[in-house]
C-alpha cells in the first residue's frame, strides 16, 4: 500500500456531515416543543421517547382525567409533532420516525375506542406503489408521515394493478391519491390511471412519486402532482384539505415546499 | 449443481488484489475475457417510458437504438472491449417482449464482433418479482406465478443468446425494508444474512443448471434491495435518514449472502451494483462489477473512485436512452466509463496498477464508513472473517457484520476516520447487540422467529423451506 505520509486528506474531503452535527440532545430540543399541562406532556413524552411498551398504560391513565380526543390531538399528536420537528432540525433520524409513529398509533387505537361515533381525521388518502413494482419503502415512510399528520390511510400496497387501483380511488373518493414507482417503466402506470380517473369524472389529485419520477413527469399527465421527499406529502396534503385542485397545487408548488 | 462454500480465502493477502485481474477469469461472449488483465467497462440502460407496451418498440428500443448506439460508439472512439447490461424491465417477463430483444442484442454483438473484431457480450439481468406476502417458492404465488416466471426467464434468457445471466434476487427484501426503515441490524441478520443466503443457494442452484444447459455463463448477484437500499436512505452527508454506520454493515452482512451464487454454481462476474464485490472477490478470486464515479446518471456516491481498487468490469450503473449533447445517453456514459477503463488499463499495462489502485482508494477512504469498510484491505478482513465460518451461514454473516463494525469503530478511536455522534452512537448499539446475540445457529434462529414473528410483516418460514 502506498504511503500517506505528509498527504493531507481535508483537502481531499470534506465532512459535513461531522461539521455540520446537531449535538443538542432530544430532551433539550423537546423542552421547549412539549405541551404544559401534565397530563398530555407525560402522554407526549411516550410518543417523543418512542416507549411502545408503556404507552398503552399511559394513555389509559390520561384517559381517567381527559378526554379521548383531548389525549389524541394534545397528547398523541402533539408528541409526534415534536417529533417531526426533531426529524427536520437532524436530532431525529428515519427509524425513530418510524418508531414513535408506531407508539402514537398504539396510544391512538386506544384513546379512539372511547369516542362516541369514533374520531374523525383529516381526511383519507389512497396510496400504492405502481403495477409491476416492488418496492415500496417510500411509500411506507410517505404514509407514516400523513398517518402521523391525521389522515386515514388506505395503504393498497405493492405491485398494484392500474385498474384495482382506480376503482379504490372511485369508491372511497379520497381527499388525494397517491402513488411510487422506482422504475421509469412502471411510472407509466400513473398518467394511465389518471386518464381512467378523468374518463371516470374523478378530479382527485395524483401524486406520483418515488426515486424513478420527477416532477416534470408527475406534472406531465392531468390530475398529476409531485412530492419529492416523504415529509413533503404532509404538506401538500393540508393545501389539498385548503381547497387547492391539482392545478393550483402544480401552480404553487414552489412556495408550498419551500424550504423543504 | 452441488453447493460449495468458501472456507479459505483464494487471495493470499490483500496487496495481491488488483483491478483487471482476478483468480479465476472467465470468458464468454465473442472475445470478452473478465478478470484476464484487463477492465471492462460495461455500460447498462433503461428504455424510454412508453416502449415496453409494444414487443416491436421494445426490441427496436434495445437492439436498434441503445445496442446499435453503444457498439457504434466503441468503434468511434476506438474502445476494444464492451459488455452490455440489459437489465429486463418487469414486462420482460413475457417471452414475447424478452427473447427478441436477446436474440436481437446476441445477432448485433456478432455483427460487430465480426466487423470490426470488437470484443463484445450482453449481460441478461433478468426481473426477480417475487414478493414475500405471496410466496417465494413455485406454487406459492396464485396471483402472479413470479417464482416460476423467474425461472422461465433465466430459461428464455440463455435459449435466446445470453452470454451472462445474472438477477438481484430478492430473498429477504421483507426483512431489508423493514431493518432500515426502523434501524434493526438484528432483522437484517437474519432477513438478509440468513434466510438471504438459504434463498439465493436455492435459486443459484437453478439457474446455474439452466445456464450450463444452454452453455451461458452465470454470472452472479448482488444485494440490491437490501444493502444498496440502505445505501441509498443514508444518501449524501446532508441526509443520514439512515445511519451510514449501519448502511456499512449491511454491506458488509451482504457480502455473505452474495458469496451464495458463486457457491451454487455462478461463475462471476457478479452484478455491478454490488459494492460488496471487493469483499466476495477476495475470498473467491472470481472476478466482479463495480460502478462508481462514472454511475451519477443513476446515483450520488460516497466511494466513487475508491470501488474501483480492484473491479474487472467498470458499470455505470443505468441510464434511460436519451439524447444529450454528445450524442445518445448511452454513447456518453459509455465514452465515461470507457475511458476510465482505459486509464485503469494503461496502468495495467505499465505495471503501475497496484499505485492507480491505492490512489483510487486514498481518494475515498475517510469519505465515509461505507467506504472505509470497503477498502481493500478491510474488504480482506471481512471476507476471511466470513470465510473462517464459510460452512455456518448465520455465524459467517454475524462475522461479517461485526468485523465490519470493529474496522469502523478501530478507524474512529485512532482517528482516521471522523463519525457524528449519531453514527458512533449507531455504531456501538450495533457492536452491542451483536455481542449479545447467540453463538449457534438453532438458537439464533429460534430467538429471531420468536422475535420477529408478527413484528415484520409478511414474515413466513415457508418462503425459504425452514
Amino acid at each position: 500500500m502506498l504511503s500517506t505520509n505528509g498527504a493531507d486528506f481535508s483537502v481531499v474531503v470534506k465532512r459535513y456531515d461531522v461539521e455540520g452535527q446537531v449535538i443538542a440532545t432530544p430532551e433539550e430540543m423537546a423542552k421547549k416543543m412539549l405541551p404544559k399541562d401534565e397530563v398530555f406532556k407525560k402522554v407526549a413524552e411516550e410518543v417523543l421517547y418512542m416507549r411502545f411498551k408503556t404507552v398503552g398504560p399511559v394513555v389509559m391513565d390520561a384517559l381517567k382525567h381527559r378526554n379521548p380526543l383531548d389525549v389524541i390531538n394534545n397528547g398523541l399528536v402533539a408528541g409526534m409533532e415534536v417529533v417531526a420537528k426533531l426529524y427536520a432540525e437532524h436530532v431525529y433520524y428515519l427509524p425513530e420516525i418510524m418508531m414513535a409513529a408506531k407508539t402514537m398509533e398504539i396510544g391512538i387505537a386506544i384513546a379512539e375506542k372511547q369516542v362516541p361515533g369514533g374520531r374523525e381525521t383529516k381526511g383519507t388518502v389512497v396510496m400504492h406503489a405502481a403495477e409491476g413494482d416492488p418496492h415500496d419503502i417510500g411509500k411506507n415512510i410517505a404514509a407514516v408521515m400523513v398517518r402521523s399528520s391525521g389522515y386515514t390511510v388506505i395503504d393498497m400496497g405493492r405491485d398494484v394493478p392500474v385498474a384495482e387501483f382506480v376503482d379504490k380511488v372511485v369508491e372511497v373518493k379520497p381527499l388525494f391519491a397517491s402513488g411510487t414507482a422506482l422504475m421509469t417503466t412502471t411510472m407509466s402506470a400513473f398518467p394511465a390511471e389518471a386518464k381512467m380517473l378523468v374518463h371516470k369524472g374523478m378530479k382527485t389529485p395524483l401524486m406520483g412519486c418515488g426515486g424513478a419520477v420527477n416532477r416534470d413527469y408527475a406534472n406531465s399527465y392531468d390530475l398529476g402532482i409531485y412530492s419529492e421527499k416523504a415529509p413533503q406529502t404532509p404538506i401538500i396534503a393540508e393545501k389539498i384539505r385548503k381547497g387547492y385542485d391539482w392545478k393550483k397545487v402544480r401552480e404553487e408548488w414552489d412556495s408550498i415546499i419551500g424550504g423543504q | 449443481m452441488s453447493v460449495k462454500r468458501f472456507t479459505k480465502m483464494e487471495y493470499a493477502c490483500a496487496d495481491d488484489m488488483t483491478f483487471g485481474r482476478a483468480i479465476k477469469p472467465v470468458s464468454y461472449g465473442f472475445g470478452l475475457k473478465i478478470g484476464a488483465g484487463k477492465v471492462i467497462p460495461e455500460i447498462n440502460y433503461a428504455p424510454r417510458p412508453g416502449t415496453e407496451k409494444d414487443p416491436a418498440k421494445l426490441r427496436k428500443e434495445y437492439v436498434d437504438y441503445i445496442t446499435k448506439d453503444i457498439l457504434d460508439r466503441a468503434i468511434t472512439v476506438g474502445f476494444p472491449d464492451v459488455q452490455l447490461e440489459t437489465e429486463w424491465v418487469s414486462q420482460m417477463n413475457q417471452e414475447k417482449l424478452s427473447a427478441p430483444v436477446v436474440s436481437g442484442q446476441k445477432a448485433m454483438c456478432e455483427k460487430y464482433h465480426e466487423e470490426y473484431g470488437l470484443n463484445c457480450g450482453v449481460r441478461q439481468t433478468i426481473p426477480d418479482q417475487r414478493e414475500a406476502d405471496h410466496g417465494l417458492r413455485p406454487g406459492h404465488d396464485k396471483n402472479h406465478a413470479y417464482p416460476e416466471k423467474l425461472f422461465e426467464c433465466a430459461e428464455i434468457a440463455c435459449e435466446n443468446g445470453a452470454d451472462n445471466l445474472s438477477c438481484e434476487t430478492v430473498g429477504g427484501k421483507e426483512f431489508a425494508d423493514y431493518a432500515v426503515t426502523n434501524g434493526d441490524i438484528v432483522a437484517f441478520l437474519f432477513g438478509v444474512g440468513y434466510l438471504g443466503t438459504v434463498d439465493m443457494t436455492y435459486v443459484w442452484s437453478e439457474f446455474a443448471n439452466i445456464a450450463k444447459k444452454h452453455k451461458c455463463v452465470a454470472g452472479g448477484d448482488t444485494n440490491c434491495s437490501g444493502a444498496n437500499v440502505a445505501m441509498f436512505m443514508a444518501g449524501g452527508m446532508q441526509d443520514n435518514d439512515v445511519q451510514r454506520t449501519f448502511s456499512a454493515v449491511t454491506r458488509s452482512i451482504s457480502a455473505a449472502r452474495t458469496l451464495a451464487a458463486w457457491e451454487s454454481g455462478a461463475i462471476g462476474p457478479d452484478k455491478d451494483c454490488g459494492y460488496e464485490g471487493p469483499i466476495v472477490k477476495a475470498i473467491a478470486g472470481m472476478p466482479t462489477a463495480q460502478e462508481g464515479k462514472n454511475c451519477q446518471c443513476a446515483h450520488c456516491d460516497l466511494q466513487g473512485n475508491l470501488i474501483a481498487q480492484c473491479c474487472d468490469l467498470w458499470s455505470n450503473e443505468s441510464v434511460e436512452y436519451h439524447p444529450e449533447f454528445g450524442g445518445t445517453s448511452v454513447q456518453c456514459w459509455f465514452g465515461s466509463i470507457g475511458y476510465e477503463a482505459a486509464l485503469m488499463n494503461t496502468a495495467l499495462q505499465m505495471k503501475q496498477e497496484k499505485t492507480l489502485r491505492d490512489l483510487y482508494m486514498f481518494a475515498d477512504r475517510t469519505r465515509g464508513p461505507e467506504a472505509y469498510v470497503l477498502a481493500y484491505d478491510h474488504a480482506y478482513e471481512i471476507g476471511k472473517a466470513i470465510a473462517a465460518e464459510g460452512n455456518h451461514l448465520y455465524n459467517r454473516a454475524l462475522g461479517a457484520g461485526l468485523t465490519g463494525a470493529k474496522i469502523i469503530l478501530k478507524g474512529y478511536e485512532t482517528k482516521e476516520l471522523a463519525l457524528t455522534n449519531k453514527q458512533l452512537d449507531t455504531l456501538k448499539d450495533i457492536i452491542k447487540k451483536f455481542e449479545a446475540l447467540p453463538k449457534e445457529e438453532s438458537k439464533f434462529v429460534e430467538y429471531a422467529v420468536k422475535e420477529f414473528s408478527g413484528l415484520v410483516p409478511n414474515f413466513n418460514m415457508k418462503n425459504y423451506d425452514l
